[in-house]
């Protein structure tokens, strides 16, 4: 598919997902009304209009792609690893009772653990680096894809199970054609719910640390009294986890094409 | 969990793999076999729980905490539920401002914090400012969808019995859209817990953040997990008990309890 | 293919449960056998024990002579639940051949798609996905997955209950057409007497806690048979009464 095409196919499928425009009325009057009223040199509410020029003062500096790869290639690489364990967990506790079980508790647990909590662990584990906010951002993304995987492998139709015995499949077989298929849409909503979390921790370790990141750009500009850059990069924020979650809806809808209607329209 | 189930099916061989994790980390740790500077036993944690306590600084870091969430998650609750039944009660403002909503929704409550920073410094109000927007949304969104999806025949009933707006409001739309209310003001304050916390760590060096933080810095793992532990059993009290509450002063909501 | 003196005892709440008692018969080649009783006399055991699904607690189930170890090679089920015995994910031809695709290659499978497909019907709708097709049609597509096999036995677990009744009296029909053109052997559970006797060459009655088989009744009615015609018959009707009496008992 050439690029062009995706793009068309993107901008189609978001625009008739998206609520009716006029609904942006109270934002914009916000926005607006802000930059009306802010006229004086307030280091406090600098007026829209601001926030643009300081954005471009950041790009002008170079600074801003960079910590948005970052920020970026951060997300993905740990949304990836956190898929790959979550899915295989959760797999494994899903098609054997015993083990969902045994392993339960301790996973409640854990789960009781809220994210953010485990970045000054891993900063005192690992330092302050790249390895580090990436295993933040894994820990953080497991959970959901973990319970949407599993609890999707143990609801698997016993109906199912019984047509993979008696076409004699083997396991590894019966894993590959009937239980992973099985679990793609559920597995897809939980990539979905994990998304936004994923840029909260990201977000939160550069931040805390300011490893080189979007967040670092924030903390840095505060610490330097910016305004306008901190409410830009706030906007840039907003912009890009709407951008992440709408492309990702988009890849979702197409690769559940060849499900039933009911599981593309599971909503949490 | 339903009391029966709970006393009559205790999953021992969870609990069994539970306590041997937690006695086999022990020995580990204790015994020299895996010397990480910074893994504590889970005795150390345990002790330095009972250390904070009688340093006295525990009690006021939970204290600030359970403070600064109740005002944000109150605040973000009653903004919530009145906002939304407005919208819940009027499709016309509901399509004026749904959008704005969901560009809105998705903000993340961290990316707050330096603005809160830059309005109010270290204090109290920019845990607010990281709180109570994203804290906003699961009520807002909820009540929206509880009011709005009143059952249209409770309105023919209302209609025949000659309710005023105000006693149908009161008396039909409120009880109805409870459930949903009450479980988006449960997940409000998981996540207001969550958010607070996550304020103190980067905005207002007060509370069970900072002290997690705190101790990560003095290079004090034993403190920073009994910390952790301690924010991880107050979300534990703070959601049961809301659960508790919401059923004993609405019974209607159990009906949606669902998986927690 | 034959059963002998089959027993087969389930996990109940305090032990085991014996749900079928020394059943015996044999199903001879090309023949429609139907199974017919209460519910829960363990018709859908039975079933399964002869799919390989369940073994027996005694006795045991031969295919050609040999003892089963297992769901045997020429021996297929269909489900009555169409919907969950499919893979919605995969398109109708997919779903035929997901039996042989891993045994037969390319060019030989996808023959035996087509081939089942026309046997069935549904040559059209190939590439659609069964969750766009109506429970008739997911059925034909379940029954085509099964002849993709050439199974010599078909075992049927009352395929077209959930179906209306103008489907059913096609469906059924089909089926005559399928095992005029394979020769394949019928085990067909039904609740529906009429449909038991209509379709059936004898019919078995399972009654009893445990189920045991009550009478094997042998219907000899003029071929080839027909919705309307046939079920007119003095014949059919006497053979419909003598059913209903023996389950009635």
């Amino acid at each position: 598919m050439t690029h062009s095409r995706l793009w068309r196919q993107y901008f189609t499928v978001v625009a008739a997902a998206l609520p009716p425009a006029r609904g942006m009325l109270p934002l914009v009057i916000l926005l607006g009304a802000w930059q009306l009223l802010q006229t004086g040199n307030s280091p406090y509410f600098p007026p829209p209009s601001d926030w643009c020029n300081g954005l471009v003062l950041l790009e002008k500096s170079g600074r801003l792609y960079p910590a948005l790869l970052a920020t970026t290639m951060t997300m993905l690489l740990g949304l990836a690893v956190a898929v790959v364990i979550g899915a295989g967990v959760g797999l494994l506790i899903g098609v054997s009772p015993r083990f969902s079980r045994a392993v339960g508790p301790l996973l409640e647990f854990l789960r009781a653990i809220p994210p953010p909590a485990i970045v000054p662990v891993a900063i005192l584990f690992m330092g302050y680096d790249e390895r580090m906010k990436l295993t933040v951002v894994v820990i953080a993304a497991i959970w959901p894809i973990l319970l949407n995987t599993s609890s999707a492998a143990e609801r698997i139709h016993p109906l199912l199970l019984d047509v993979a015995h008696s076409f004699r499949l083997s396991a590894v077989d019966r894993m590959r054609l009937i239980i992973l298929p099985s679990v793609v849409p559920a597995l897809l909503l939980g990539i979905r719910i994990a998304l936004p979390l994923t840029i909260v921790v990201t977000l939160l370790v550069e931040i805390l640390t300011s490893v080189e990141g979007i967040g670092a750009l924030m903390i840095g500009a505060q610490r330097n009294f910016q305004s306008p850059q901190v409410y830009g990069l706030l906007v840039l924020i907003g912009l890009f986890g709407l951008f992440v979650n709408s492309v990702f809806a988009v890849f979702e809808a197409i690769l559940l094409r060849r499900w039933p209607p009911k599981a593309q329209s599971e909503n949490f | 969990m339903d009391e029966r189930r709970f006393f009559a099916g205790i999953n021992w061989p969870g609990t069994a793999v539970f306590v041997l994790v937690g006695l086999a980390w022990e020995v580990v740790i204790r015994s020299g076999l895996l010397e990480y500077e910074y893994l504590p036993a889970p005795s150390a944690i345990g002790l330095g729980l009972g250390q904070l306590a009688r340093e006295g600084t525990l009690a006021p870091d939970i204290a600030h905490t359970l403070i600064a969430v109740a005002i944000g998650w109150t605040v973000a609750t009653a903004v919530g539920i009145a906002l939304g039944f407005l919208l819940g009660l009027s499709p016309t403002a509901r399509r004026y401002s749904l959008a704005s909503i969901e560009v809105l929704r998705p903000m993340p409550g961290v990316a707050f914090a330096p603005v809160g920073l830059l309005l109010f410094g270290f204090s109290l109000k920019t845990e607010m400012v990281v709180t109570i927007l994203p804290v906003l949304w699961p009520v807002l969104v909820n009540t929206m969808g509880g009011v709005s999806g009143v059952h249209p025949r409770l309105y023919d009933v209302s209609r025949t019995f000659r309710l005023s707006r105000k006693d149908t409001i009161l008396h039909v739309i409120l009880p109805a859209a409870m459930p949903p209310i009450v479980v988006g003001a449960r997940i409000s304050l998981s996540l207001a817990l969550v958010l607070t916390v996550v304020a103190e760590m980067v905005g207002n060096p007060e509370g069970l953040g900072y002290g997690i933080v705190r101790e990560q810095q003095a290079l004090h793992p034993d403190l920073m997990f009994a910390y952790i532990v301690t924010v991880g059993f107050i979300g534990i009290v703070l959601n049961a008990g809301m659960l508790a509450l919401a059923e004993t002063v609405f019974p209607s909501s159990r009906q949606l309890r669902g998986p927690q | 293919m034959e059963c002998r003196s089959v027993t087969v005892e389930l996990p109940h709440r305090f032990g085991r449960k014996r749900i079928i008692e020394d059943i015996s018969f044999q199903v001879r080649s090309g023949e429609f056998l139907t199974i017919v009783g209460p519910s829960g006399t363990g018709k859908t055991t039975l079933l399964r024990v002869m799919g390989g699904l369940t073994s027996p607690a005694s006795g045991s189930v031969l295919v050609h002579g040999k003892e089963l170890d297992g769901p045997p090679d020429n021996v297929v089920i269909v489900f009555q639940d169409y919907s969950n015995a499919l893979l919605q994910w995969r398109t109708v031809a997919a779903n035929v051949a997901f039996g042989i695709e891993r045994t037969l290659d390319r060019t030989d499978f996808e023959q035996r798609v087509r081939d089942a497909l026309a046997l069935v019907g549904l040559e059209k709708n190939a590439e659609d996905h069964p969750w766009q097709l109506s429970g008739g049609m997911q059925q034909r597509v379940q029954i085509a997955r099964a002849l993709a096999l050439r199974p010599d036995v078909m075992l049927m677990d009352e395929p077209f209950a959930a179906l209306d009744a103008m489907t059913k009296a096609s469906m059924q029909d089909e089926l005559f057409r399928v095992r005029d053109r394979t020769g394949t052997s019928f085990v067909f559970i039904t609740h529906d007497i009429e449909e038991a006797v209509y379709l059936g060459d004898r019919i078995a009655v399972l009654k009893g806690s445990p189920g045991r088989i009550d009478q094997l009744f042998e219907i000899r009615l003029p071929a080839p048979r027909d919705q309307l015609s046939t079920r007119q018959l003095p014949q059919f009707l006497e053979f419909r009464y003598a059913v209903h009496q023996a389950i009635g008992r």
